[in-house]
């Protein structure tokens, strides 16, 4: 970046931090250390009278990690544009400027219909210390190197789905980007809390609380969590589902790696009773349950449950436990099952327990439809939100794509603790009608889910 | 150790001959498919088991033997007969 471009960059962060500040928002960025993230603001469609605040037709290009700088400028010039910087903190990021009159949006759209090279491009546009400018306009966008292929918390329609066919992240991130004092059990084949991308957002039990004991188990170390299939204190994941689940809710945001969860910040307390092969008993399951309203009433802020799995099976012990759980405030979000089928008819437990606490989600893809796996039921499933080819969190430190309500659910659990994270003292009731509340209406949802929507976190978090 | 998909149709072969109570050479393969299963018990859930609600890429092997047919479904991590004289069975 030349001198003069770093002027005028900084003049813009300048620019921005003290709209911020009238905003009210730099307080909260204090309290969440997440400054890494680069800010941008919101599309003009939503916040800016097209031709008041537009500066040029000027456009921000992530191209994919290691493009060479020769090829940018090549595709640049091929298109009738310039290449006129290069955002070195960002791997990619280029600053693209039109030359043949045409808007940013067709210039983004010309740059997104090259998925071989670019993950994201969209308009970049001058922001005023303008009042209506207030609110809503600022969001924050991660650095992490792989949030371009993250469409269910942007979508830009990469990989051909539908634009803004996600939760609305980037406008939920300018109120809130989570918080450690939230804590959500992860209850699941357990979690790799060893992964770079999770490890800051583990929860371990603080040194002035008691280890779990148990009448049966007796006393177990449990510093990062339970382990129901050996009873014991390592819930280290096996088989890689838990630990996608996890980073759903809870990969570190903005930490220059891997992806970003809904939560840049949250504490994600891990929970084992699915084997290495992906399956558990209900004996196992009821057991994590007990420690985590253990745990709850020890003093733990846990608040949530994800429950990424379920059988046709129902079980009068687990829906007493699940229950028991509702009496101590805590959230249950469950998948509703990948049998395409209407769980109405077919129930899908837990998620088809018919308690309140607990919220079935059902699957979407990219393109906002039912996905073709996903179980639904006007009655008994309540929300839909994104399941197809999320990439997340692996074993080993890796990151992968997988499919599933399994994938669904920790979406919803993620907002849930967003919405705690900004309104820590909201009731378990008022939670879960706030985010049945502000889901968006679809009509590929119209009598698939109670609620007649997907997820939206901003409107959850009051972003919107 | 992770299972292929030979390992997969050498162990079905063994169980359908066992369970019927024939030589593995009289086990016929009527087709070994690339498939995705609805979850992480391949869609053939035992009874009391929980699995996980995510898409399951294996195996679909079918094998008559006799008249008998018999489905088995593999992944890497797991072997299983489907709905086998009405139950599902973890091998």
């Amino acid at each position: 970046m030349n001198r003069q471009n770093f002027l005028g960059h900084l003049a813009l962060a300048l620019a921005i931090i003290a709209l911020a500040a009238l905003a009210g928002q730099v307080r909260r960025w204090q309290h969440h250390p997440t400054t890494r993230g680069v800010f941008v603001v919101d599309s003009p469609s939503r916040t800016l009278a097209p031709g008041r605040n537009f500066r040029r037709a000027e456009v921000l290009v992530r191209f994919r990690p290691g493009t060479a700088l020769d090829r940018i400028k090549n595709t640049a010039r091929r298109l009738h544009d310039r290449f006129e910087d290069r955002i070195e903190a960002v791997d990619g990021l280029a600053v693209i400027e039109g030359e043949d009159g045409e808007t940013a949006e067709d210039i983004a759209a010309e740059y997104r219909s090259l998925p071989e090279l670019v993950e994201y491009a969209e308009p970049n546009y001058e922001i005023n210390l303008d009042h209506e400018m207030l609110g809503n306009a600022i969001h924050q966008h991660p650095d992490d190197p792989m949030f371009g292929e993250q469409w269910s918390l942007e979508n830009t329609g990469q990989s051909g789905g539908l634009a803004q066919a996600d939760i609305s992240a980037l406008r939920a991130w300018a109120k809130t980007t989570g918080s450690d004092e939230v804590v959500v059990a992860v209850i699941d084949s357990g979690v790799d809390y060893t992964h770079q991308d999770l490890m800051n957002n583990i929860w371990v039990r603080p040194p002035d609380m008691d280890e779990y004991t148990d009448d049966e188990l007796g006393t177990i170390d449990d510093t990062y969590g339970f382990n129901a299939v050996s009873d014991n204190g390592d819930p280290m994941d096996q088989n890689g589902h838990g630990t996608h689940c996890a980073g759903i809710i809870g990969a570190e945001g903005g930490n220059s790696l891997g992806i970003a969860g809904v939560n840049w910040k949250v504490d994600i307390m891990p929970l084992k009773f699915i084997d290495a092969s992906g399956s558990g008993t209900t004996k196992d399951a009821i057991k994590a349950i007990n420690y985590v309203i253990n745990r709850k009433r020890a003093g733990v802020n846990v608040r949530i449950i994800s429950a990424s799995w379920g059988s046709t099976m129902y079980s009068k012990a687990l829906e007493d436990a699940i229950r028991e759980a509702g009496d101590e405030g805590i959230l249950f979000i469950a998948a509703s099952g990948n049998a395409s089928a209407d769980a109405d008819r077919s129930p899908h437990y837990p998620a088809s327990y018919d308690l309140p606490n607990v919220i079935s989600v059902a699957a979407l893809n990219r393109h906002d439809q039912l996905a073709s796996f996903s179980n639904y039921g006007a009655r008994s499933v309540h929300v839909a939100a994104p399941g197809a080819e999320i990439l997340s969190t692996w074993l080993n430190g890796d990151f992968r794509e997988a499919s599933g309500t399994s994938m669904a659910t920790p979406e919803v659990a993620g907002v849930a603790a967003l919405v705690l994270a900004a309104e820590p003292d909201l009731s378990m009731k008022q939670l879960r009608e706030r985010l049945l509340k502000s889901v968006d209406k679809l009509d590929s949802l119209s009598g698939k889910v109670s609620s007649g929507g997907r997820i939206n976190a901003a409107k959850a978090v009051g972003a919107d | 150790m992770a299972l292929s998909k030979e390992d997969a149709v050498r162990r079905a072969r063994a169980d359908m001959a066992q369970r019927l109570g024939v030589s593995e050479d009289e086990i016929k393969e009527e087709a070994v498919e690339q498939a995705d299963f609805p979850d992480m018990a391949l869609g053939a859930p035992i009874e009391d088991e929980m699995s996980g609600q995510m898409i399951t890429s294996g195996w679909r092997i079918s094998l008559s033997a006799g008249g008998r047919k018999a489905e088995y479904r593999a992944s890497r991590d797991q072997l299983r007969l489907y709905n086998y004289q009405g139950s599902n069975y973890r091998l």
